[in-house]
Order: structure tokens, then C-alpha cells, then sequence
């Protein structure tokens, strides 16, 4: 049975916006407060929530501290090149299926019809994530289907039904409707464009870098084991990389996800203070690919290092 | 609901005021260009409802609503502010953003061919050449087009007979792409895995004896093809006929509706014309791309242009199994440092870089100029284009390069 939108998910973190940002605060992602409104709204309309930006800066981490806040199970939907019906919704034993029949018909049941209908029950039926987050028990789960943009066109068509209505069409059952909504997430890193018969079916952000404060408070949050010096000066050297004029030299800018584990690393490092010499060392941490751990210079990162010290 | 609501002119759901003000931000939203439609109108109220119209979470609402694609989101916001702070502004915004707006009423242009098919009909020395095709210079079949040419050295539209060239090379000359094992499968008789559901049916039909396994076969899927075109001054007469024959042969009605096709143009910077390859005809095509080259018939700054392929695009389309065709004739202005950085890594992130070179028509031809020298090192494999035996060349070396 569909929940009615009259009754929408009530849970005590949800009653306002503001709530829901110190929920999520509460399980240590600090979201903005138009990423706030945007969550919030897309549980309040029960309609998936589509997260584009780049890689790292959140989106999936954002379903499952949903999924901890709304103290949901969290099943995720991984998208790949050639994805699947039956690897995302469901699929028949065919074994045991076969198994049955054979049975069936050692006990001279002749009733071809009959067998059929009992080879397509529930107990034969292989439940993968889209199915299982549709037959959540109450309250529901959370849905994250993750780089969408992975899966190839016939995957996204495949995915309408489920985005509009919250329920699928199984040939041999009949349609399977969502006993409680679930609250899904759609991430996208843009490696294509989604088709608009998808966009429509959902709520939509553009998830960009976190501003200073919000990029400190994660580092603080996410590595304790920080000073306060040296994750300020995580965060203002990893902020400065990203923007103009620096950003141009690099074929992909850390995320924060990238920021935390470069701040992880110095800790282990046992730094005290971010020099050139430590960035350089380091930057593999920061950058994924030769050519940009070349591009970062000392003299560059003495260039990048300097305003976060007279600041300080 | 709304807390401390200050922004009175908005006036409340009740009154009519505030759908009235929605749907007028919607319609001008539509009007710049942003797709809404009016189950997101009517969600957008939903929202408003939810969150109140007296805080930054109004705008931010709206836009998750409304907005599905990020470089939207900019309009979205410049519109916002003004229509909700003083809509007066937001005509004039508007009239900013769309300067064609006015010039819509002009009755629609004849495409030459149009017009050449209207005129009357002259002598038949205007009758396509007799079939020594294969001789047929591409130069020659410009020679039509000359006086057109001078008078706007630009892309424009093909004429008539360029149209008839032009078809002809697309059909006659097929460009079959190389396929590939795609991960998707489809039921068939080889394959690795079996087709349990079909295997299921047949069962059923014989008491649950699986007489012969189905099997899943992969689907066989065109490579996926990036072309990069120079519309530079020395290039002008093959860019405009390359494009074209490649819009043909590698319609979805030749190739396949699976093909992946992202097309570039490249002068002192770089145009990207797959929006333009969408258009089913030639001519619109060709009058699409010409509108978006900023530089047509410019210079030549082959590695600045890879350098922005490169940052802007480049997770959008080079991939391992990716065919590069660079149609070019090496004179690059470019820095050659730049340039061989580049093609570097172009060569080294995608699955073949083919070098189509209109200068190979001529006879003992090489590489020397710097830019060349480049491409002829880089490149996997070089090709001639300018005339329709060497363009037949082209499938078959498109086949042989992909083997090496």
C-alpha cells in the first residue's frame, strides 16, 4: 500500500529545516542550508532527490547519514557500464524453480498450469536493492542509487517506474507497490547527462565545494585527533587549491573527501605545521593523477601555504 | 509554515497572489530557457507551502524544484533575485539574455537548396558528373559552391549540388564502426552464460526437462566516437564537407541508433558541435555549427583547444575503447610543447587517434611543418580525405588501425 502524502515522514528531526541540519550535524555531515531545504522537502513530497557535483564533495554520504538520522536501513543501488534488471530488482532461483517442477512431476502432477503458478512464488524470487527497498518494513528504507550516470540508457528507463509511482511491474506477480516510501537518493557525477524523463521524476542539487567553515567543521569532525591550527590550515590550503586561479593548473580539484584523508595522513605523519616540504611529500594524498601531483610545485604550495599563515 | 512572513507582496496561497507570482517566475523561466513544466509548477507550490516565503529557504526550495540541471542554475538565480525583488527588472534581464528574441518574426530563411530546387531549371551541365567517381576531387565538387563561398566565407548551408555530393558520399561510401562486446546481453545461440528465464519457458512447456540451455550473447555496440574538427583559414574547404560527410555516415539510420558521437571544432578555440550533430539534417547541422564557431576560418591553436577538450569535456567522452578522429592539417600556431603535451594525453585516454590529413593529397607529402610533425609522431595512424577514393580508404583503415 502507498503512503498517502498526507502522511509524510515523521520523524522528530524532520519538523523543520533547521532540525534536520542539526540532525545531520548530530551524525557528522554538515550539510548547507539549501542542501538542508532540498532534503527536506524531498522527504516532505516523498519524491527522489537527484545530487550532482563532483566527485567527493558528499553526495553519497549524504544518503547514509540519512539513513542513520531517519534510523533507516540504507540499501544502495551500485550503477555500472551494462547494469541490469534482474541485478538491480529481482531475479528467479531458477535452480530450486527447476527442482520444483522436477518434483512435481515425480508426483505425477499433471496439472501443467498449477506447477507453473507455483514456480513463480515469493519464496522463489531473489529480492535485489530496488525490490528490497519497495518491501521494506515501516518506516522504509533509504534507496541510494549511487552514479547513476554509470548506467547506460535502458537502465534509466528501466528506473521511471520506480522514480514516479514507487512501484514496479514483475511479469509473473503483478506490480509491486512500496509498502512504506522509500526516501531515495540519486547521485550523478555528470560523466553524462541524465535524460529529462528522469530529472522530471525527481527533486534536484547541484552539490558544490563546501565554503571554509562548513570544510573546517567536517576535517574537525571527521579527524579529532587534528589540532585546531593544523585543521584550519587543512582547510584553507585545500579551499585555495580549488579556487581561481590555482583550480586551472589541475585536471581535478580534492574533494573533501580528499581533504579528510590528507588531514588523516598528516596526523599520522605527526605534523604540526603544513609546510611546502610536507605538501609536496603528501601530495599523492591530494591528487589522483601523476600529472597533477607534478603540476603541484613547492613554490606553489609555498604560494598556497602563505595567506593561511598570516592569517593565523 | 511560513515563519515571521515579511515579504507581504508575495501574498498567501489563499489569496491566489502567490500562485499567481509562481507561475509568472515559471513562465519567464521558460522564456530563458529553462525547461518547467506544470507538474513542477504545481510542486513548486507544494514546496512554498512547506517552507514558507519569508526566508532564503524560498529560493532555495524553488530551485531544487525547478531547476534539474546545473547550468541552470545560474539563470535560475540571477532570474530569482530580480522577478521577486522588482519583476521590472526581470523583463529587462530578459530582454538581455535573448537578443533573437525580436528577430523571431522574421519569415524563415531559404535553405539554398531549397531555393536552387525552386529556381528554374538550367542547363544540365549542373547535372551530376558522369560515374568516374572515384576521381572526383572534393575540390572539384567546391568549384560549384565558389562564388557562394566568397561571398560568406562561412559554413552556411551546402548547395544543391554539394547536398547531392555530399549524399552520395554518405551512401555510397558507408563508414562502418568498428563494434565491441558491450555488457549488455540479449538472448541468443553463443554466448557464456545461460538464459535461465528462457530456460524456464521451455521447461515448462515439457514437464520441467530443460532440453537445451538458451544462452546470453553480448550485444555488439559501435565504438564510441569523438571527432575533432579544424576550422581554421587552411582548412575551410574540407571542414565544411568532412562534417557534413560525417553527420551522414554516422546517422543513427547508417550506424546504429547505439553510436556515441561527440564532435568538436577547434580554431584559436574550441566550439562543441554535438548539440548541433543531434539535428537530423545536414543543412540544419551545418547551419547549427556554424552559428556556434566563433572563429570559423581563423588561426589554428591545436593545443590551447586540446588543453580546454581536455579540463571542460574530457570525463564526459575519452574513455579506453574511444576513437579520436583529428581532422587537421597540422599548421598549428601553437606553442609545439603545448601541443605535444596534449596529444600526449589524448593518445594516452582514449582507444585510437586517427589523423585525417587533406594535405596527403599532395605528392611526397611529410610532416614537417611543427604542428604536423606532431600529429605524425602522436597520432596511431594517418589518413588522407580529399577525395572519395580516399574517403572509401577510410572505413578500412579506421579497421586496420584499431587492429594494430
Amino acid at each position: 500500500m502507498n503512503v498517502s502524502p498526507a502522511a509524510p515522514v515523521t520523524a522528530p528531526a524532520l519538523s523543520s529545516i533547521d532540525a534536520l541540519v542539526l540532525a545531520l550535524q548530530g551524525v557528522g555531515y554538515f550539510a548547507d542550508r539549501r542542501l538542508a531545504t532540498a532534503v527536506f522537502l524531498a522527504l516532505q513530497l516523498q519524491r527522489p532527490l537527484l545530487l550532482e557535483g563532483e566527485p567527493g564533495v558528499g553526495k553519497t554520504a549524504l544518503a547514509q547519514a540519512l539513513a542513520k538520522v531517519l534510523s533507516r536501513s540504507l540499501i544502495r543501488l551500485q550503477c555500472y557500464d551494462g547494469l541490469e534488471q534482474r541485478e538491480a530488482l529481482y531475479e528467479w532461483n531458477y535452480a530450486a524453480q527447476l527442482l520444483h517442477m522436477r518434483a512435481a512431476e515425480g508426483q505425477g502432477s499433471a496439472d501443467m498450469a498449477q506447477v507453473e503458478r507455483e514456480v513463480y512464488q515469493d519464496r522463489y524470487l531473489i529480492r535485489r536493492p530496488l525490490l528490497q527497498a519497495l518491501q521494506a518494513p515501516a518506516p522504509g528504507a533509504v534507496l541510494l542509487i549511487d552514479e547513476v550516470d554509470r548506467a547506460d540508457e535502458p537502465f534509466e528507463a528501466f528506473l521511471l517506474e520506480y522514480l514516479g509511482e514507487y512501484q514496479v511491474s514483475i511479469p509473473e506477480i503483478g506490480t509491486v507497490r512500496a509498502t512504506a516510501t522509500p526516501v531515495t537518493i540519486l547521485t550523478s557525477n555528470r560523466t553524462r547527462d541524465l535524460h529529462d524523463a528522469v530529472k522530471r521524476r525527481c527533486l534536484y542539487h547541484w552539490l558544490d565545494y563546501p565554503e571554509r567553515e562548513r570544510e573546517l567543521a567536517i576535517v574537525r569532525a571527521q579527524v579529532p585527533d587534528a589540532s585546531a591550527a593544523l585543521a584550519t590550515q587543512v582547510a584553507d590550503f585545500v579551499g585555495r587549491l580549488r579556487s581561481q586561479p590555482f583550480a586551472n593548473a589541475f585536471q581535478r580539484a580534492p574533494g573533501i573527501a580528499e581533504s579528510v584523508e590528507w588531514a588523516k595522513a598528516l596526523v599520522a605523519l605527526d605534523t604540526i605545521v603544513v609546510d611546502p616540504e610536507v605538501v609536496s611529500d603528501t601530495a599523492g594524498i591530494l591528487f589522483k593523477q601523476r600529472e597533477d601531483v607534478a603540476a603541484l610545485t613547492r613554490d606553489m604550495a609555498a604560494q598556497l601555504l602563505q595567506p593561511a599563515e598570516t592569517d593565523a | 509554515m511560513a515563519e515571521g512572513t515579511t515579504i507581504s507582496q508575495l501574498g498567501d496561497a489563499r489569496t491566489g497572489k502567490l500562485a499567481d507570482n509562481l507561475t509568472g517566475f515559471g513562465r519567464t523561466l521558460r522564456r530563458a530557457g529553462v525547461p518547467v513544466d506544470a507538474a513542477r509548477m504545481a510542486l513548486a507550490q507544494q514546496a512554498v507551502m512547506l517552507v514558507g516565503v519569508g526566508r532564503e529557504d524560498f529560493g532555495a526550495a524553488l530551485e531544487s524544484v525547478l531547476i534539474s540541471r546545473e547550468q541552470d542554475r545560474q539563470v535560475f538565480r540571477e532570474l530569482f533575485d530580480a522577478y521577486f525583488k522588482n519583476p521590472g527588472i526581470a523583463q529587462k534581464l530578459l530582454a538581455q539574455m535573448l537578443p533573437s528574441a525580436e528577430s523571431r518574426a522574421e519569415p524563415a530563411k531559404r535553405r539554398p537548396r531549397v531555393s536552387e530546387a525552386l529556381a528554374p531549371v538550367r542547363a544540365a551541365r549542373d547535372a551530376p558528373a558522369p560515374r568516374e567517381d572515384d576521381k572526383i576531387d572534393l575540390d572539384a565538387a567546391m568549384t560549384a559552391s565558389d562564388l557562394q563561398r566568397l561571398r560568406h566565407a562561412d559554413f552556411n548551408q551546402l548547395s544543391a549540388s554539394e547536398y547531392r555530393l555530399v549524399e552520395r558520399l554518405a551512401r555510397e561510401i558507408p563508414l562502418p564502426l568498428p563494434r565491441y562486446a558491450a555488457r549488455r546481453t540479449r538472448p541468443g545461440t553463443r554466448g557464456g552464460r545461460p538464459h535461465w528465464p528462457g530456460a524456464m519457458q521451455q521447461a515448462a512447456r515439457t514437464g520441467g526437462e530443460v532440453l537445451r540451455v538458451p544462452l546470453l550473447q553480448r550485444r555488439r555496440q559501435p565504438l564510441p566516437l569523438c571527432v575533432l574538427v579544424d576550422v581554421s583559414g587552411s582548412m575551410e574547404r574540407y571542414a565544411r564537407l568532412l562534417l557534413a560527410f560525417l553527420h551522414a555516415a554516422t546517422a543513427p539510420r547508417h550506424a546504429g541508433a547505439g553510436l556515441r558521437r561527440d564532435v568538436f571544432a577547434f580554431g584559436t578555440g574550441l566550439t562543441d558541435l554535438t548539440p548541433a550533430f543531434r539535428l537530423a539534417d545536414t543543412d540544419a547541422m551545418l547551419e547549427a555549427a556554424s552559428q556556434a564557431i566563433p572563429d570559423f576560418a581563423g588561426g589554428t591553436r591545436l593545443g590551447d583547444s586540446l588543453a580546454r577538450l581536455r579540463v571542460q569535456h574530457a570525463r564526459r567522452l575519452v574513455g579506453r575503447r574511444t576513437l579520436v578522429l583529428l581532422v587537421s592539417d597540422g599548421l598549428d600556431t601553437g606553442a609545439p610543447e603545448v601541443l605535444e603535451g596534449e596529444l600526449g594525453w589524448l593518445r594516452r585516454h582514449c582507444g585510437r587517434l586517427l589523423w585525417l590529413n587533406p594535405l596527403l593529397r599532395f605528392e611526397g607529402y611529410a610532416p614537417t611543418a611543427r604542428g604536423a610533425a606532431v600529429l605524425h609522431r602522436q597520432a596511431h595512424g594517418m589518413v588522407a580525405v580529399h577525395n572519395l577514393s580516399r574517403l572509401q580508404d577510410l572505413a578500412g583503415s579506421l579497421a586496420e588501425v584499431l587492429r594494430q
